[in-house]
């Protein structure tokens, strides 16, 4: 570990919500050309360390030195000024806005009239997703694009503001393995024109890859620092958990039943094409009863469309081919229809499509399953906490009291939330979309844990994810789509990650465009 | 948001991060959260005990508590709050409806055209005119729901075609009411509504306003229907990726709207003993206002009946102490600006959890 020159010294910073101590006694270092990955579950505390480097929390203990010089900051525009820039989360983007005007959004290029000048930002919006090797028409609106793309124009538009600091809050949460790649090309060349990165998140092999420095945070406090390459994911993940966890990629071989939900050469022609959406094209699996089916393709290869499609909630349009669910064929015609026939969905975004985060824990759980606890439309209370309590039990939800709001919830147990909703439906066969997004890894591996003990029970699952080690490890079988058509299937027990990204790829070379304008 | 879970379970149920601080947090807290979530109420108590205080007095009794002013009062608030109940449910799934003082006017001059007019006994005529009102919801809940365009402006329509329909139904004309068995008369029945009070204080309209009021807050505290009505205010994609009825959730909440707005419509026809085409303007201004001041979110998904009623009393409070001290109407006007203002600001400043 080569001392590098501080560029950003943060000494015995604290911050409290309340009692709580998000922070306490924390000291970060970071070089000029250093990428330092900052690690831990959530609630640990990077976020909140974070957003006091970046201006966003303004009130904390503590000190902040910028090339040795102490300083304080009004707020995240005087940051920004002095060269400190944040890759949110949440992707704070302006959906109604194209690309080019969220990436120049309030440092818009004029004219000389002093108009804007809408040729000049689409072109050099163009050049900058470029250089993060994506190609997207910078006029198209944020809101149409899907959660992996604004992903990418966030990091488009941070680039842009030419930051000396830059801080990555899981920037890679919604992208696929070759996007990621090409960030990592694009973060390596910032880190040689001496731009110090801070990148935080879940995934391990990523860390390895590209951080120089990794330091360890748990309950808001400093556990260790350590070079990435040098220690093992188990001994990584102990430090952040502050327990030993057992292998986390497996679930039970379990014996699988009679054919659940057959797919044959399901296509949708849309009434409107949408740019950047991949309907089904041709698109033939199935699953059994106890099986987990995977999905894998890269981004816009049609996976959540797929999903959508088979709950009955894609936009419409002409359906040609068979969805057989226990041998019977269905016309999916919305959630209510999907639900009575067994049939439940965990959406991508939790928190836009998911959960009603400022309401309680207990509404969002039972809101599928009401009618099971009452009487002519009358509520017994009892009933729903008892069934609300039993499946918090059974997913390990961590939480304080049923009528807490959701939000409060670590990203994790907002998941086990959703999980719950469904559960309660009692389905035999679960859409999951991306379901371990932004989870720390502890909730994942009991997501893992959950997933296979469902499968002992019966149930079929479909499981769309970009995280390959997820679905080698978890699926009994895994579908590769690619362009909205299944073009390879894999049982897990006999081929690895690279056997799923080469068909996912196909002989579209790594730099074809992925869901860009048609 | 659906508030008051027991609190036992809650005490085994507190994992991870307890510890001394937190518990200190959450009672803190705790005080200050009570006191936002019953904003509304003590914003009530607090204007009610300024009306004392400002009262006028003759041979020194306090004319605000007096039981006859105090009755004014409550029957004053009556008809905006019969419709602020209705109010509530829509903006808790985050609608609005600019038409229930429209619908108010249209169901006053229905009930003046069939009893007068038509000659219709008393229950047949109710009951068209709640049905009108309830078709009418319904309807503007159809177009939003069904045909997505935003309820502001399917009930901005809807306020100038109930307009325009209380004007061809009466001819453009206000209906006085007369009573008696007679031909053109009311029947009797119907003045009783206005004029009698129930156990000699309590007036009939207000009456009425509290069994709404109280069957509104039964209802939203235990229907499986008010979760789903809250869901959808809340995260409108969520709800229906979770299996509720949107559709059928907006179309009834605006159908409830509808037949309260008109409800009032009735109250206000037999308060005034006449039903005319202009009635209810702008009562859907005051209405939204009592939501407001009672704490409910317009962004949906969030706030209660029992605010609405407390908010609506305050209204009905503050216009009359302002009454009682001859203070110049439009200078009422102003102060009512103020305290709604003063109530948005206040819930800007509650704690989000």
């Amino acid at each position: 570990m080569a001392e590098v020159a501080a560029l950003v010294r943060m000494s015995g910073i604290g911050k409290r919500y309340g009692g709580v101590h998000a922070c306490r006694e924390i000291d970060f270092t970071l070089g000029a050309g250093e990428v330092h990955a900052l690690l831990g579950e959530n609630g640990a505390g990077k976020s909140t360390l974070m957003k006091i480097l970046s201006g966003d929390v303004t009130d904390y203990d503590g000190r902040i030195e910028l090339d040795g010089e102490p300083v304080t900051f009004a707020g995240p525009t005087d940051a920004q000024a002095r060269g400190i820039a944040m890759i949110h989360q949440e992707l704070d983007l302006v959906p109604g806005l194209s690309v080019a005007d969220n990436i120049f959004l309030g440092r818009e290029l004029r004219t000389p009239w002093r108009t804007v000048d809408r040729r000049r930002m689409e072109r050099e919006a163009r050049a900058l997703l470029e250089r993060s090797g994506v190609h997207l028409d910078p006029r198209r609106p944020v809101g149409e694009l899907r959660v992996g793309e604004q992903q990418l124009v966030t990091i488009a538009k941070a680039i842009s503001l030419d930051a000396r600091v830059l801080i990555m809050d899981e920037p890679t949460s919604a992208l696929t393995t070759t996007e990621v790649e090409r960030l990592f090309v694009v973060i390596r060349e910032l880190r040689r024109s001496g731009v110090g990165i801070v990148y935080i998140s879940h995934r391990m092999e990523e860390i390895a890859q590209v951080a120089d420095r990794a330091t360890v945070l748990r309950n808001g406090q400093f556990v260790t620092s350590f070079d990435p390459r040098k220690l093992t994911t188990a001994e990584v993940v102990e430090a952040m958990v502050g327990r030993p966890v057992q292998t986390m990629f497996t679930t039970p071989e379990t014996a699988t039943g009679d054919e659940l939900l057959r797919v044959e050469n399901l296509a949708i022609k849309p009434r409107r094409p949408r740019p950047g959406r991949r309907d089904p094209d041709g698109i033939s699996l199935s699953v059994r009863a106890g099986e987990i089916v995977g999905l894998a393709g890269l981004l816009g290869a049609g996976r959540t469309e797929l999903l959508e499609t088979l709950y009955g909630v894609a936009p419409g349009g002409a359906r040609s081919g068979r969805i057989v669910l226990q041998g019977k064929e269905i016309q999916p015609r919305g959630p209510r229809h999907a639900l009575s026939h067994g049939i439940g969905f965990v959406p991508e975004d939790r928190r836009a499509s998911g959960l009603v985060l400022f309401h309680s824990i207990l509404a969002n759980t039972v809101v599928s399953s009401l009618p099971a606890y009452g009487r002519l439309g009358v509520i017994a209370r009892r009933l729903e906490r008892a069934a609300s309590i039993r499946m918090a039990d059974r997913l390990r939800l961590k939480f304080g009291r049923l009528q807490d709001d959701v939000g409060t919830l670590s990203g994790g147990n907002q998941q086990k939330v959703v999980f719950a909703r469904m559960l309660l439906t009692e389905p035999k066969l679960l859409l999951l979309d991306e379901p371990t997004r932004g989870v720390d890894i502890g909730a994942k591996a009991e997501i893992y844990r959950l997933l296979g003990e469902l499968a002992g029970q019966g149930i079929g699952v479909l499981l769309a994810s970009s995280e390959l080690p997820e679905l080698v490890g978890v699926c009994d079988r895994v579908v590769v789509l690619r362009d909205g058509r299944d073009v390879a299937s894999f049982s897990t027990a006999d081929s690895g990650e690279g056997d799923l990204l080469a068909a996912a790829m196909g002989e579209s070379a790594v730099f074809e465009e992925v869901g860009g304008p048609q | 948001m659906t508030n008051a879970q027991d609190k036992p379970v809650a005490a085994e149920r507190s994992v991870e991060v307890v510890g001394e601080p937190t518990a200190i947090a959450e009672s803190s807290g705790g005080v200050v959260a009570t006191l936002f979530r019953f904003q509304s109420v003590f914003g009530l108590l607090a204007v009610f005990v300024a009306a004392i205080i400002f009262s006028p007095r003759r041979d020194g009794a306090i004319l605000f508590v007096s039981a006859d002013n105090l009755a004014n009062v409550v029957r004053a608030v009556s008809e905006i709050g019969i419709i602020a109940v209705g109010m509530t449910f829509v903006i808790l799934i985050g609608g609005i409806d600019l038409s229930v003082g429209a619908v108010l006017g249209l169901a006053a001059v229905g009930s003046a055209v069939l009893m007068v007019e038509s000659d219709w006994g008393l229950l047949p005529s109710v009951v068209l005119v709640l049905a009108v009102g309830l078709v009418f919801g319904a309807l503007q809940g159809i177009a939003t729901a069904m045909i997505g365009i935003q309820s502001f402006i399917v009930t901005l329509a809807g306020l100038q075609i109930a307009r325009g329909l209380a004007r061809i139904w009466s001819d453009g004309q206000g209906i006085a009411i007369a009573y008696g068995n007679g031909p053109h008369e009311a029947p009797d029945s119907f003045a009783i509504l206005g004029e009698r009070t129930f156990g000699g204080l309590v007036p009939i309209p207000v009456l009425i306003f509290a069994v709404v009021a109280v069957a509104a807050v039964m209802f939203l505290r235990v229907s499986a229907f008010s979760r789903h009505l809250y869901a959808v205010g809340g995260n409108e994609k969520a709800a229906r990726l979770s299996g509720v009825p949107v559709v059928r959730v907006k179309v009834a909440v605006f159908a409830i709207c509808g037949l309260l707005a008109a409800l009032a419509g009735i109250v206000h026809a037999v308060q005034l003993n006449q039903g005319s085409p202009n009635d209810g303007q702008g009562y859907e201004l005051d209405a939204i206002a009592a939501v407001v001041i009672g704490g409910t979110s317009l962004a949906g998904g969030r706030g209660s009946v029992a605010g609405t009623v407390a908010g609506a009393l305050l209204l009905g409070v503050l216009n009359n102490i302002l009454a009682l001290n001859n203070i110049d109407s439009n200078i009422q006007l102003l102060i009512k600006g103020l305290v709604i203002v003063a109530a948005a600001a206040l819930q800007r400043l509650r704690p989000t959890s």
